[in-house]
């Protein structure tokens, strides 16, 4: 007896084992139809009694093991049922032939036999024969399961025959000594007579007894059997036959107290297809023991000796802790014989299917971890990887996952072991993703996005490296890819430098034979291993939509925005709808992208690894709009520190866009990562609206740009600065080159102008224009220029600044009671960079000081194409910087009386401070000419009281 | 003395783990992640019913060959495990008990530091001489 059946459970010692053999070729699969049909009759309850019988059926079954048939009845082959090809007539005989070749195997051990002959035809046929059945073919052969029938009730009228036989000769003949193989040479020339041996023939005898009362379906006569044989083996330390004995009684009060059965999936089978479930329920449970003294049964079947044994018949079974008890003790004695290890190994597995059903895990344990160390002899490679999944199974029964996963590993292990010269790395990859569980591990790698890591690191990893290195052996990349994609994106807290760098190298040497892919992958057994995203490759901390830069930004038209509200509720305010608004503003971002321009998206990133980390085609994953994304690469440095990256696209489509996440490739990965499932990651809102299309405008001016830059009170942002010294009095032109570069006809302009100095007092207009004639050059096409003029004329006060005229003044007349105001200077020149240098003693014109500064901002607004007919605009601003400097002084005032006396002359003393010729005019005088740093007198006829009188400087040209 | 010491976290992963031997590290983790399945019966088989009076100390878990398994849990449901050559016969209960004690003590001043973030691996220096010391002791 060398081979374990592991799957034996407790009941199976009630069970008549019958052997399902093919003869000559039989395609496997008609065979195991037939064996199909064969075994689903499994139970059969004998007529005229209610006793039922269970048969194993199995197909393959060791000889040496039907040697151990004495020991335990179960064990013992006592059906055979032949299936054989037979075409004609010709081969019968041979077959005929083979058939009984086949019955001499288990000869000594039959108790019947039946032949199924598949394909003759004919004469042969018609004989009538008990032990062989005919069919024309396998799909024709509706009779099998009758046949199998009447096939089991012969078996049991045999093993009626011999319980009978057995239970009776009890005192008559000398009883033979059953005994197991091993046994037969110690029992050569021992005195037969003797007292000592004559109980251990009885208590043998009583225990086989037991054991055929069992397969009978008389439980309550088996457990008397099996007590008397305990007690009288006991009294001879008949060890072996002991724990047997012991066993059988277990088994009998398993079969007594668990009628589901303990071995899982034969318990579905044992109450269908029976013809009296209801009455074998209630013979099965344990308070209703008195329903088993079947009185019909003892008086017609059983020629029971022991009638005194009525009494304690609800006694003889065991209780469930009487049980364990007696399984250990039976263990025990077992152990005592290197020869009945799998006997043991087989009372150890059932017995840790009864205490799995028991729920006492911690028993089962010690029962499991006994079985571990039962040294059966060299055990097959097949034959440990047989072990070790089995009691991976059964540990999985009694809840231990752990350890369960901890043998389905070694098993796996076992498959690929280097003396095996075919490694089954199929095999192993198989059980291996069977011990996921255990670890806690799944390979979906959302599982560990949230919250702490699960499981224990250490086991998990190894169970990885395995598992890449199973799939690789295994000739399929793409799982060894996903395999190490998920090991470096859910381990990566865990993983070494030394190990990162590792993993990285082989994930790298892998990807490029086969790129890792966003696809779900499904594995030979059915499951699918869902994509790993690489979402800490790089990890991504913030993400934010950016705004189109000012002078894109696309406005909606007032009249249309009211439009809008209204549309959306009848009413001003409610609750309700604030606070559907308000949820929805969380998401969506206030401002808008435009139909074909770049957006931007900040993505704030860090490399965790100690290397540099190359991350290429970087781009953005949107829905709801068509979106060309610009993919970009990058390179972080190593550990590096939250990193901006600027991801960009183009919107193609309007609606509303939504920023789901971004894809990179990493080591030749392809991750798509989304946001929602990024841990950690701040985002302000990701969805955004997409307006159509609006044309760009471009502007040119004939000014140097200004290193100023304005500050703007109301936030508006100036795209372009330009800047312009003038004098006091000077105008100029500004010529502004329009340009649409977009893709859109600009259609409408508005050109507005806003003053920032408000504090100067500015006479006349300051900016002028005339927007018809640019506008006629409207609608602009792409890629047109249109001209737009711009009059600049700068007309300051510059009064308060005149301490020159303090410093001139020679007669002594007081000029600080004057109500003096400076005149309308009006200086036009367009050369401003040259500063008046021979400026006189005491004052500098050219000084910052006496320069005043006027800025303004042009803004134009504008629209065209789809965009326009949707109401937005676009607004782009100029930004000016003027600065005046003064022209003319007023060094000295001096009043002479006139020829009336209501008039007096008003002298001037005006000084040009500037190099250029100007040119002075007061209302009512002649022109006065003044060159360069050129200080003249200039009179003026004051006629009355309170009159103005006004100077006037007048451009002189050069 | 002891072989391996290892702390697990009430959700089963490891806080502190280290093994004597180092070049077999590996065997330890799963010697003690297997382990875990006989603590998880110990505690469901307690039942709930007297927490306050209930025994830390497990006991042995398993006996390997070569090794035995003794297991200590907290109230917490953090719990201890401790590895022991089985050819060490000075070890009895009682001096399990008293290491598994000491390791509690030692664990709860770990707990104590306020810069200590629950559930993180232990780095303790105090802690790490502490285990050093029960893991040279006698040998």
């Amino acid at each position: 007896m060398s081979v374990p059946d592991y799957m034996q459970c407790a009941e199976d010692h009630q069970t008549l084992l019958v052997v399902v053999q093919p003869v000559g070729i039989v395609s496997e699969e008609n065979f195991f139809r037939i064996y199909k049909r064969i075994s689903s009759v499994s139970q059969i309850s004998v007529r005229d009694s209610q006793r039922v019988l269970y048969i194993r059926y199995r197909h393959h079954y060791p000889p040496e093991n039907n040697e151990w048939g004495d020991f335990q009845t179960h064990r013992k082959v006592v059906g055979l049922i032949t299936i054989t090809d037979c075409f004609s007539a010709k081969d019968w005989p041979q077959t005929f032939e083979k058939f009984h070749v086949q019955k001499e195997i288990y000869g000594s051990t039959l108790y019947d036999s039946r032949l199924f002959v598949f394909g003759l035809q004919g004469e042969i046929t018609e004989q009538p024969r008990t032990d062989v059945a005919f069919y024309p073919n396998y799909e024709d052969c509706e009779a099998v399961e009758k046949r199998i029938e009447d096939f089991i009730e012969s078996l049991f009228i045999v093993l009626e025959s011999k319980r009978l036989d057995r239970a009776t000769d009890k005192s008559g003949d000398k009883i033979p000594l059953l005994c197991v193989p091993f046994e037969k040479k110690d029992f050569v020339g021992l005195d037969t007579d003797s007292r000592h041996y004559k109980k251990r023939c009885q208590g043998r005898m009583r225990k086989h007894v037991g054991d055929l009362c069992l397969q009978a379906g008389m439980l309550q006569d088996s457990l008397v059997h099996y007590h008397m044989s305990v007690e009288l083996l006991r009294s001879v330390n008949d060890f072996l036959w002991l724990g047997a004995a012991l066993e059988g009684l277990c088994s009998a009060s398993v079969i007594c107290h668990y009628p589901g059965g303990t071995g899982g999936k034969t318990g579905a089978r044992r109450f269908q297809g029976s013809s009296l479930p209801a009455e074998a329920a209630n013979r099965h449970r344990p308070g209703a023991q008195e329903v088993l003294i079947d009185p019909g049964a003892l008086t017609t079947n059983g020629i029971n000796p022991d009638t005194s044994a009525e009494i304690g018949r609800a006694k003889n079974c065991l209780s469930p802790e009487d049980i364990i008890d007696k399984y250990k003790e039976a263990i025990s004695y077992y152990s005592k014989y290197k020869n009945a290890g799998v006997i043991e190994l087989e009372a150890c597995v059932k017995a840790v299917r009864v205490l799995a059903i028991q729920k006492r895990s911690m028993d089962a344990s010690e029962f499991l971890q006994n079985a571990v160390y039962i040294n059966l002899r060299q055990l097959s490679e097949e034959e440990k990887i047989q072990r070790y999944s089995i009691l991976s199974e059964l540990y999985e029964l009694i809840g231990f996952h752990r350890k369960s996963a901890f043998f389905k590993r070694v098993a796996a292990m076992q498959c690929v072991a280097p003396s095996i010269s075919e490694p089954g790395w199929r095999a192993c990859y198989k059980l291996l993703l069977e011990t996921l569980p255990g670890y806690s591990l799944s390979l979906d790698p959302k599982d560990f996005s949230r919250g702490t890591h699960r499981g224990w690191a250490a086991v998990q990893m190894r169970l990885l490296h395995e598992l890449v290195y199973a799939s690789r052996r295994m000739g399929n990349p793409a799982l060894s890819v996903r395999h190490l994609s998920f090991l470096l994106q859910t381990m990566l807290d865990f993983l070494s430098d030394q190990e990162k760098k590792d993993v990285t190298q082989s994930l790298e040497n892998y990807t490029c034979k086969c790129p890792g892919t966003m696809e779900l992958l499904t594995l030979p057994g059915g499951p699918t291993l869902p994509p790993v995203p690489f979402t800490k490759l790089p990890i991504v901390r913030r993400v934010k939509l950016l705004n189109l830069p000012t002078s894109l930004r696309p406005q909606k038209m007032k009249s249309l925005l009211g439009q809008n509200v209204s549309t959306k509720s009848p009413f001003i305010y409610s609750p309700i709808i604030a606070h559907n608004r308000g949820e929805e503003r969380n998401k969506k971002i206030d401002f808008q992208w435009v139909q074909g321009d770049v957006c931007e998206v900040q993505l704030m990133v860090y490399n965790p690894m100690p290397f540099e980390l190359r991350v290429e085609n970087m781009g953005l994953l949107t829905s709801g709009v068509d979106f060309e994304s610009l993919p970009a690469a990058l390179s972080l440095p190593a550990e590096s520190g939250l990193y901006p990256v600027t991801l960009v696209g183009v919107p193609q489509t309007t609606g509303m866009i939504t920023v789901n996440g971004y894809h990179t490739t990493v080591f030749g990965v392809f991750s798509d990562c989304l946001l929602d499932n990024l841990p950690g990651v701040k985002t302000s809102g990701s969805t955004v609206e997409v307006i159509p299309a609006l044309p760009r405008l471009q502007i040119s001016t004939s000014l140097p740009r200004s290193a100023h830059s304005l500050q703007p009170s109301s936030g508006d942002e100036i795209s372009t600065n330009v800047s312009v010294q003038l004098y006091n009095g000077e105008a100029q032109q500004l010529v502004i080159q329009l340009e649409n570069i977009g893709t859109e006809p600009l259609e409408t302009l508005e050109v507005t102008s806003r003053l920032l100095t408000t504090k100067e007092k500015l006479y006349g207009d300051f900016l002028s224009w005339n927007l018809e004639e640019t506008l006629a050059q409207f609608p602009l096409q792409p890629g047109k220029v249109a001209t737009f003029v711009v009059n600049i004329k700068v007309k300051l006060d510059f009064s308060c600044q005149e301490n020159l005229l303090q410093d001139l003044s020679d007669d002594g007349i007081s000029v600080s009671g004057f109500p003096l105001c400076s005149p309308f200077r009006q200086v036009v020149r367009p050369r401003v960079e040259s500063k008046p240098v021979n400026a006189p003693e005491g004052g500098k014109p050219g000084d910052p000081s006496h320069m005043k500064t006027l800025e303004a901002i042009l803004n134009f607004k504008y629209s065209g194409g789809p965009g326009h007919a949707e109401g937005y605009y676009r607004n782009l601003s100029l930004g000016l910087h003027v600065e005046a400097e003064p022209s003319v002084f007023f060094t000295r005032v001096t009043t002479l009386p006139a020829t009336s006396t209501r008039q007096c002359h008003l002298l001037l003393d005006i000084f040009n401070s500037t190099e250029h010729e100007l040119t002075v005019s007061a209302r009512g005088n002649e022109e006065l000419i003044l060159h360069a740093g050129e200080c003249q007198r200039l009179a003026v006829v004051r006629r009355a009281e309170g009159e103005t009188w006004l100077c006037r400087t007048k451009h002189c040209a050069d | 003395m002891a072989v391996c010491v290892a702390v697990i976290a009430k959700e089963n992963y490891p806080l502190y783990i280290r093994s004597a031997p180092t070049e077999n590290e590996l065997k330890f983790h799963y010697m003690v992640h297997t382990s875990l399945d006989v603590v998880d019966e110990k505690i469901s088989a307690m039942g709930k019913a007297l927490v306050d009076q209930r025994e830390l100390y497990l006991g042995l878990l398993y006996p390997t060959e070569d090794y035995k398994v003794y297991g200590y849990v907290t109230n917490s449901k953090v719990k201890f495990v401790m590895v022991v050559d089985s050819s060490n016969t000075a070890l009895r209960d009682n001096e399990i008990r008293s290491m598994f004690r000491k390791l509690h003590n030692s664990y709860t001043d770990v707990m104590c530091n306020p810069f200590y973030n629950p559930g993180d691996r232990i780095q303790s220096r105090a802690f790490d001489s502490m285990v050093t010391s029960m893991m040279i002791q006698v040998c």
